[in-house]
């Protein structure tokens, strides 16, 4: 009896499986409440809104613009190089000193945006006084962007030149996998195409006179960039904060007066490094004054913050599935189609005005691109984020939108604000009623 | 030993056991109801159609049958089950296994008899799936609605019945409604990128008190007529502390007869009425009749049952929903007549506009007497 007992209850745990769960046939064998969903445009939510320039200096970007785009803007880009040795110390431990005598240089500059559509793209190189800094202008160094050219290199001619294929890392049908492709010319010019081709580094060779060493100068040398093209003269140019930065290497040689060793009068060959003490771009015209708009962009920087009041309703009894952030621009954005860029709205962490410190929990951030000579209505999904502040009534229900990535350009976009109450931005919001539960 | 350790099973699983579990047979009739009602009875009682319950001491359907208990004893009940759906020519195959009830009883004198346990109520586990297209900001979203309610509502019973005459027996009960289900809604959308999923959960908790009555009187020796009369309060749906519903519960009254035809045969019949259409707030609510017959053959450590049982659901659109069911066990006792086993299996057949349901249960019952 307890064997049959046992194969029992085993029978019955083995039974105890569930499956209640069926199509629904509705409604008359559904529950009487449903999954309620309702769609609503808050217009007037969005509340004090405000922009604040000043978020990222241009010399802090993390690339240059550098652009000729006629009646739109003109932007050059200029770095001053640090200091470098001119003399060097010719035996260990004594503080006899002799002059490098250069021979030549190594000059590299890094396209890290440009228009591939773009024909006939020349850069032209000028000195700029190393005195150049976060202070100058467009207007200040003006005449040293009409002195003479240091050097010019025409890319799309090089880019149309005979390939020089890696061969250790390209296959036999000389296709590219993570070696690079090279170019050069017959000025000595040579271009490098990294990054399965969005990078391009553009060498130069330059002689003294190009890159002359001035001892009075410390070594220092200020260069500027320009852009010119058929069409759509516009790059931007790695910087320090990038990583790629402008990179001089400068090739020497001095010679060791000595008279007591077994090395008589020998002449040593070296080299030097020198990148940017300080990299920036000006551009004309400049970044208009900011107005009753929403201004977002430009250089230096500028950011919006938006306030959300919301309503109690959103806060307790609600599940939003959807959220997004209606934006009027107040004009399309001018510029060449590679000047296209994102915006990237971010909570706040407390709302403490222009110095609200922005939340870095990436799941709430909501971007959309700009595109250049778009002057559609902007959506922005920032789902994730009204959730948050659903959910959690202690969030500050602020937000700060800024351009991404900031202070590498001369576009910016304008939105209408609150101020302007047919075009005030507005939030578009998906959500779900509570289920009534408990109801039959 | 092996009795000890089948009491001492029973009332740990009794103890443990979830609420969700304490269900009897889940219907989709009383999806859009306050639940399926449960079924009190025991297996012995089940495998006769239900006709058995007036007259088994260890179905919690009536109160004043304790008195034919002379031993502390308990009961337990199980099943299993596997339910085919047909709604408006969308089939699909549902199952669950369920603890309908438990029964413990036993003398406090040489008249009086008291007892409780446990039994479903109204089950109120059930599951849908609705897929559906709507408009969404101009443009067609399909989307996956689904709503699962895991959770039955309890009868906890505390009753007492006493021999007032040689030929008749008194018994009183009350009533704890007790129990709560968790319950889910989620939406999905196909389109994941810009959508998120909504998911609401709560458990909403029920309470209400009720009292039952009963007579048990002996025509002849041979010959037992049961009455039975029971009354609730309104049923509390409470969800986080805050009453979102109030429904009124149904008056139950029945009768039912049984006759000892020797030593080794019994036939019974019972009677059941219920006016669920006194719950105003359920527009698709009915009154209830339910009838049963059912007969116990051989000997009374090994017989074999069988019966038969119609009657009505509460719940459903248009005509009232009805059910018949067939069904048929054996019991067996052991450890020289303190412990019994009772298995059986029934079929079940529910109709109503647009639903028809057929249910296989098999049944599972220990009773013990220490």
């Amino acid at each position: 009896m307890t064997r049959q007992l046992a194969f029992l209850f085993l029978l019955a745990a083995a039974a105890c499986t569930e499956q209640v769960t069926a199509p629904g046939s509705c409604p008359n064998f559904c529950p009487t409440d449903s999954i309620n969903i309702r769609d609503t445009i808050f217009t007037t939510i969005i509340e004090r809104d405000s922009s604040f320039r000043g978020y990222v200096p241009s010399d802090g970007g993390e690339a240059m613009s550098v652009a000729d785009l006629p009646g739109i803007v003109d932007s050059r880009a200029f770095f001053v190089l640090a200091k470098a040795a001119t003399r060097v110390t010719v035996k260990t431990g004594d503080t006899t000193t002799t002059p490098i005598i250069p021979d030549s240089v190594r000059f590299r500059l890094s396209i890290v945006r440009r228009d591939t559509l773009a024909t006939n793209l020349r850069i032209r190189v000028y000195h700029v006084p190393i005195t150049a800094d976060s202070t100058s202008t467009f207007a200040s160094l003006d005449a040293a962007f009409n002195g003479p050219v240091v050097d010019s290199v025409n890319v799309s001619g090089l880019l149309a030149s005979p390939a020089f294929i890696d061969t250790v890392q390209a296959d036999s049908l000389e296709r590219r996998f993570y070696g690079d492709t090279t170019y050069r010319d017959g000025g000595g010019h040579i271009l490098a195409v990294r990054d399965s081709g969005r990078i391009l580094d553009l060498y130069f060779h330059l002689d003294t006179l190009q890159a002359p060493v001035v001892e009075a100068d410390s070594g220092q040398l200020g260069f500027g960039v320009r852009v010119a093209a058929d069409s759509l003269a516009s790059i931007a140019l790695g910087t320090n904060e990038a990583g790629r930065p402008p990179f001089l290497q400068r090739f020497f040689h001095h010679t060791i007066p000595d008279t007591v060793s077994t090395q008589p009068d020998s002449v040593v060959s070296g080299n030097q490094t020198q990148t940017p003490l300080f990299d920036s771009f000006v551009f004309d015209p400049p970044s208009p004054a900011l107005d009753s708009n929403l201004a977002v962009g430009g250089a230096p920087a500028a950011r919006a913050l938006l306030r959300v009041a919301m309503p109690a309703f959103l806060h307790d009894s609600i599940d939003v599935v959807r959220a997004t952030l209606i934006l009027v621009p107040v004009s399309a954005v001018q510029g060449a189609p590679s000047d296209s860029f994102r915006v990237l709205a971010r909570p706040v962490l407390a709302d403490l005005g222009a110095k609200s410190p922005l939340g870095t929990n990436s799941t709430l951030y909501g971007s959309t691109a700009i595109h250049i000579g778009a002057s559609d209505t902007l959506n922005i999904e920032i789902t994730n984020l009204v959730r948050a502040w659903s959910l959690d009534t202690t969030m500050a229900t602020a937000f700060i939108i800024g351009q991404v990535p900031e202070a590498t350009s001369y576009t910016e976009i304008r939105f209408y604000s609150s101020r302007a109450p047919a075009f005030r931005p507005g939030l578009h919001v998906t959500y779900v009623k509570r289920f009534r539960f408990g109801k039959p | 030993m092996t009795l000890r350790l089948a009491v001492l099973t029973l009332a740990t699983v009794a103890a443990v056991w979830p609420s969700g579990r304490l269900a009897a047979q889940d219907s989709q009739f009383g999806i859009r109801g306050l639940g399926t009602p449960g079924k009190l009875e025991s297996v012995r009682a089940r495998t006769t159609g239900g006709a058995f319950a007036p007259f088994d001491a260890f179905s919690p359907l009536t109160d004043a049958v304790l008195a034919d208990v002379r031993r502390m004893s308990a009961s337990f009940t199980s099943g299993a089950s596997w339910r085919s759906v047909d709604a408006s020519g969308v089939q699909s195959s549902l199952h669950g296994t369920r603890f309908p009830a438990m029964v413990i009883a036993g003398p406090v004198t040489r008249r009086i008899v008291v007892g409780g346990g446990f039994s479903t109520y109204l089950d109120r586990s059930f599951g849908v799936v609705i897929q559906d297209t709507i408009d969404l900001r101009g443009v067609q979203q399909p989307i996956t609605d689904a709503i699962t309610s895991d959770g039955a509502i309890a009868d906890l019973r505390i009753a007492v019945a006493a021999r007032l005459h040689r030929r008749l027996a008194l018994g009183l009960g009350l009533h704890r409604i007790t129990g709560s289900t968790r319950v889910n809604a989620t939406r999905t959308f196909a389109d994941t990128a810009n959508y998120r999923t909504s998911t609401a959960r709560d458990e909403v908790a029920y309470g209400a008190t009720g009292g039952s009555a009963s007579l048990l009187f002996d025509v002849t020796s041979d010959l037992r007529l049961a009455g039975w009369f029971r009354t609730d309060s309104r049923l509390r749906a409470d969800v986080g502390g805050h009453t979102v519903a109030e429904n009124d519960l149904p008056l139950t009254y029945g009768t039912g007869l049984q006759w000892r035809a020797g030593a080794q045969a019994s036939v019974a019949g019972s009677l059941t009425w219920r006016n669920w259409g006194a719950v105003q707030s359920i527009a698709n609510a009915h009154d209830t009749f339910n009838w049963s017959v059912g007969a116990e053959i051989g000997s009374p450590a090994s017989p074999f049952r069988f019966g038969l049982r119609g009657g009505q659901l509460p719940f459903g659109v248009g005509k009232t929903p009805t059910e018949v069911g067939y069904s048929a066990g054996l019991g067996r006792q052991f450890s020289g007549g303190r412990g019994r086993l009772d298995i059986g299996l029934e079929r079940l057949q529910r109709s109503g506009t647009g639903l028809n349901e057929r249910v296989w249960t098999f049944l599972l019952g220990l009773t013990v007497r220490p």
